[in-house]
């Protein structure tokens, strides 16, 4: 279930800017329930930069499945690693990195 | 066990806030249906400022499973929320915006059916906030 989360990070005039497509069902309640599976999908999702919180949000089922998204800080250079990792809701956890190019 | 052990770990992550946790009812439970509600049950009031924020969304989207969301904004927001009232709760996300962070944000979302995605961006103790009617021709919610 946990694959590996996608991620692109770049760097430009000191804006740093993420895409992250990450593996998931992202199974609603509703979906769940007529695929007779149990409800799962991603809660909360935090990235870093040197123990720094770059993104940080909580989220619902109604994420599309395989979520995407895209995100822009300051005050990142090139070559730092970006940590992103997310939590479902059976706990589930998944870290993976990417350097900042 | 394993759970316990779980929940011992989780507050040494560096997340702040997880408004699943301290917001529990705006995202399920009687009071998650309706955006007024989950608003207020997240905010506090659903009384919001039209303006300043901007809003990206499809006119007509052909699959409700995967709505394309843009949000940005030049306010030094505290936090992003986004809404919808097609499905059966209506808060889909919550962003927390970091000091280096920049409100610029994309996202896809399934939609069951056509409806209005709210963006609301909290600064102080102001919500402004963008809405976009959104056209679904195939639900995405399985439903």
């Amino acid at each position: 279930m946990a694959k590996k989360t996608r991620i692109k990070a770049k760097e430009k005039k000191g804006i740093t800017t993420v895409k992250a497509l990450s593996k998931h069902a992202m199974l609603s309640y509703a979906e769940a329930k007529s695929q007779k599976k149990e409800a799962n999908f991603i809660t909360s999702i935090v990235a870093t930069v040197d123990d720094k919180v770059v993104y940080e949000v909580s989220t619902s089922q109604f994420l599309s499945k395989d979520p995407f998204m895209q995100f822009k800080f300051k005050g990142a250079n090139k070559g730092k690693t970006l940590v992103f990792t997310w939590t479902d809701l059976k706990g589930t956890k998944r870290t993976d990195k990417a350097k900042i190019k | 066990m394993g759970l316990g052990a779980a929940a011992v770990m989780l507050p040494s992550t560096l997340s702040a806030v997880n408004f699943r946790e301290t917001n529990k009812s705006a995202f399920e439970g009687p009071k998650s249906h309706t955006v007024d509600d989950a608003m207020k049950e997240l905010y506090g009031t659903s009384k919001t400022t039209v303006g300043k924020v901007k809003l990206k969304a499809p006119d007509i989207a052909e699959n409700g499973a995967v709505v394309p969301l843009q949000v940005s904004s030049d306010l030094a927001g505290k936090t992003v929320a986004i809404f919808q009232d097609a499905n059966p709760e209506s808060l889909v996300a919550v962003y927390t915006v970091p000091a280096d962070g920049i409100i610029d944000y994309k996202l896809r979302i399934k939609m069951a059916k056509t409806g209005t995605v709210t963006a609301v961006v909290q600064d102080g103790t102001t919500l402004f906030s963008a809405s976009k009617m959104v056209k679904v021709t195939a639900g995405g919610c399985g439903g």
